[in-house]
């Protein structure tokens, strides 16, 4: 709840980007929202609201780069006030809307209206992307200038590629001149067709058709040509592949500006995880087989992978509730990502707070042009209390989302966002 | 008599265990003794309903599974829904609520889509019997074949199959494989690139022309329906080109004489494109056998299915 008084986050140890230690320090946040004392031992003023941390572990708001939040025209599936909800529940202060909503994003006045309804409705900052192509359907270019200078911060047709490579090329040309960040949802409608998941073992034993591999790698290798040939800046979004992580590679060997993503679920989850024809599981890029996740894996930790990207896209449950190939694609992700890199990773020790801080807070806030969040002295107040020995229940009456779909549902994933703070905001349990 | 746990549906053959198989397979012998009577009928499900849900059309599979509960007392309802009336994912969850209101016992269900038997079963107490969904399954055509199979070679252990045409988008090569798999009988597949998967299970070997087909010694040859409207795509030049090549015609047919194999279909046949006239004809077909085999196999099936409808 929003409050005018001082708060003292006590007992608490502090992660950042810079150490996987954690430093021992209580943090003093005024009535203004600014921290204004990082240390040991510090004594609470008077009327401050004092918040025992003990145990816990006080990291960086995240930031997400990709969030389908739905509202304006598909408010039956997520409003920005429940994605919000979400966000603050997982530890997120701060997303980039995809521009798929009902209208497309796909001129400047669009995006002011929907930055005005973000003020109105959003308890964080949300920053609306725009489309690449006029109602995203590949035709012709969307109003690039007009979207500039209403301060995208990349544009994007959000889960459709630009399958005229001629158009793309026009789109790096121009965007190239407003700096614009041009982002790519990396696949081959071609090949990718009706299909519903990876491509191979699985596919054959579910009967279903299948996305092949090459689908994504032969767009990730399109898109990188068509950036080194226009020298536009290149963001490719969910990186699902070992193959296409090599590219990906190559390319910033080669001194291209390109940047990439990876998803949770293609950190934690393969295709073998599907099971009963269970459309909570059905992403695309698909979920891949055991070697690309163990690839991606190593690229997040190596830092062939800049940003860790949840993908937040809620379908009704009714809707995922139809037979599997004609479900909706993706699934629910802000409230369950720090959790389940938590489960998975940090608390196996095999990579720390600092990574995932650098991964899911400074570089994505550094891809769209933002200054990174830190915990101290002067910096404005945005992080999060996580409790180590916690546990989230991953249900659907606890889930802040509007569609709690999530491949992890049933789950109660080690660890828990005890609460988030947002300037003068705290949020317990993001309430 | 049986220790088998009691199972409610039947969704596909990988989820069946040995003896479920040797049940089914055991039980519909006496069914078949049945059809030489003039009397038909046994009362096993009287008083049961079973309905007939086909959201493709298929006359066969149909009536044998109309005839099978016929022959077994129960009463039957079919239910036909032409698929332009079905809106892509629309309406499978009010389907279902519609079928639970029905009260009926086994629900025989066949979809384009694969994985609607599963999410039926999920959501009814009655038993789902999976007709065929997309291409994933087709468990009882695969379980009439291994009755037909085993009736010709009692001693079905070691010999060969082999499936020749459109394995990608077959739910019956891939049900039929598999339980011919676990029941010990090698399977091996021809067919054009294009429609032979890399991700088919590791133990179906693949051969490139009938030659390595013969080489093998095959102890039968099922011959897959081309799916003429299921070629979204282009997978082979044409027609003309895949009898060609695949086609059971009469050199292959005189081979097939000379090592005494016999050949199977799941039927209904494109005369001209997989088989000629002449291999119709041919003396070691079994592709009436597993027609007949069907009913019976489908008898034991709803026999041995045991639907969660009972409240008392």
């Amino acid at each position: 709840m929003p409050s005018a008084s001082p708060r003292l986050f006590q007992h608490g140890r502090i992660a950042s980007a810079g150490s996987r230690n954690l430093l021992v320090a209580d943090v003093l946040v005024d009535e203004t929202g600014r921290i204004i004392a990082v240390g040991p031992g510090l004594t609470a003023p008077a009327g401050a609201e004092v918040i025992d941390c003990s145990g816990g572990v006080l990291v960086p708001g995240m930031f997400d780069v990709h969030v389908h939040a739905r509202e304006p025209g598909q408010e039956h599936k997520e409003t920005l006030a429940t994605c919000s909800a979400a966000a603050l529940r997982g530890g997120i202060t701060g997303v980039v809307l995809m521009p798929d909503t009902t209208p497309p994003i796909d001129t400047g006045n669009l995006v002011k209206s929907a930055m005005d309804l973000v003020s109105e409705l959003s308890a964080i900052p949300m920053f609306q992307s725009g489309c690449l192509t006029k109602g995203r359907e590949g035709r012709e270019m969307a109003g690039f200038s007009g979207m500039a200078s209403r301060g995208v911060p990349m544009l994007t047709d959000a889960d459709r590629a630009v399958p005229c490579p001629d158009l793309l090329r026009r789109c790096m040309e121009y965007a190239r001149d407003f700096d614009l960040l041009v982002t790519s949802h990396c696949d081959t409608p071609a090949l990718t067709k009706a299909g519903a998941i990876n491509e191979g073992r699985v596919s054959y034993r579910f009967g279903l058709p299948g996305i092949p591999a090459i689908s994504q790698e032969i767009a990730i290798d399109r898109d990188i040509r068509v950036a080194q040939h226009t020298g536009a800046k290149l963001h490719l979004q969910q990186i699902s592949t070992a193959r296409g992580l090599k590219s990906m590679q190559g390319a910033k060997e080669a001194g291209t500006s390109v940047t990439g993503e990876v998803s949770p679920h293609h950190l934690v989850l393969t295709e073998q995880d599907i099971h009963d024809y269970n459309t909570h599981f059905k992403f695309h890029p698909p979920l891949r087989p055991a070697p690309d996740v163990e690839a991606l894996v190593a690229g997040f930790i190596d830092g062939t992978i800049d940003v860790l990207a949840c993908d937040h896209a809620p379908h009704t449950e009714f809707e995922k509730s139809s037979e599997f190939g004609s479900a909706p694609f993706g699934a629910a992700g802000l409230e369950t990502t720090v959790p389940v890199m938590f489960d998975r990773f940090i608390r196996k020790g095999i990579f720390g707070w600092d990574l995932l801080i650098e991964r899911y807070s400074i570089a994505p806030r550094r891809l769209v042009g933002l200054v990174p969040v830190m915990i101290t002295e002067g910096a404005k107040a945005e992080f999060f209390v996580f409790d180590p020995e916690g546990t989230t229940a991953v249900t659907r009456e606890t889930m802040k989302t509007k569609s709690p779909v999530t491949p992890f549902l049933g789950e109660t994933l080690a660890g828990n966002v005890r609460g988030t703070v947002l300037g003068t905001a705290w949020y317990p349990q993001g309430k | 008599m049986r220790d088998l746990k009691p199972r409610k549906d039947l969704l596909d053959i990988e989820g069946l265990e040995l003896p479920e198989i040797e049940y089914v397979l055991s039980n519909a012998v006496p069914f078949k003794q049945l059809f030489q009577r003039s009397v038909k009928k046994v009362p096993t499900l009287r008083g049961k309903t079973v309905l007939n849900l086909f959201y493709e059309p298929s006359t066969r599979t149909s009536s044998s599974f109309e005839v099978a509960a016929n022959r077994l007392s129960a009463d039957v309802t079919n239910f036909t829904v032409s698929s332009s009336s079905v809106v892509k994912g629309e309406s499978l969850l009010d389907t279902i609520e519609t079928l639970q209101a029905m009260r009926s016992d086994y629900i025989v269900i066949r979809h384009q889509a694969a994985g609607v038997p599963n999410i039926v079963a999920q959501h009814t107490g009655a038993s789902v019997i999976n007709a065929g969904d997309g291409y994933h399954a087709h468990p009882t055509q695969a379980l009439l074949d291994a009755m037909t199979f085993r009736e010709v070679y009692p001693d079905y252990q070691g010999r060969r199959m082999v499936i020749v045409g459109d394995v990608l988008h077959s739910r019956v090569a891939r049900s039929t494989s598999t339980l011919f798999h676990k029941l010990g009988i090698e399977v091996g597949v021809l067919g054009p690139g294009t429609l032979i998967p890399p991700g088919r299970h590791e133990f179906i070997q693949r051969f490139r022309s009938w030659d390595e087909v013969f080489d093998w010694k095959p102890d039968a040859v099922y011959l897959l329906r081309v799916q003429l409207e299921r070629q979204e795509g282009m997978f082979f030049p044409s027609i003309a080109e895949y009898h060609k090549m695949y086609g059971m015609n009469t050199e292959r047919l005189v081979r097939l004489r000379q090592i005494g194999a016999y050949l199977m279909h799941p039927g209904p046949v494109n005369r001209g494109v997989e088989i000629t006239d002449e291999a119709m004809r041919y003396e070691r077909s079994l592709i009436s056998t597993q027609v007949e085999n069907g009913i019976a196999v489908r008898m034991a099936v709803l026999h041995w299915l045991k639907p969660e409808t009972d409240t008392d």
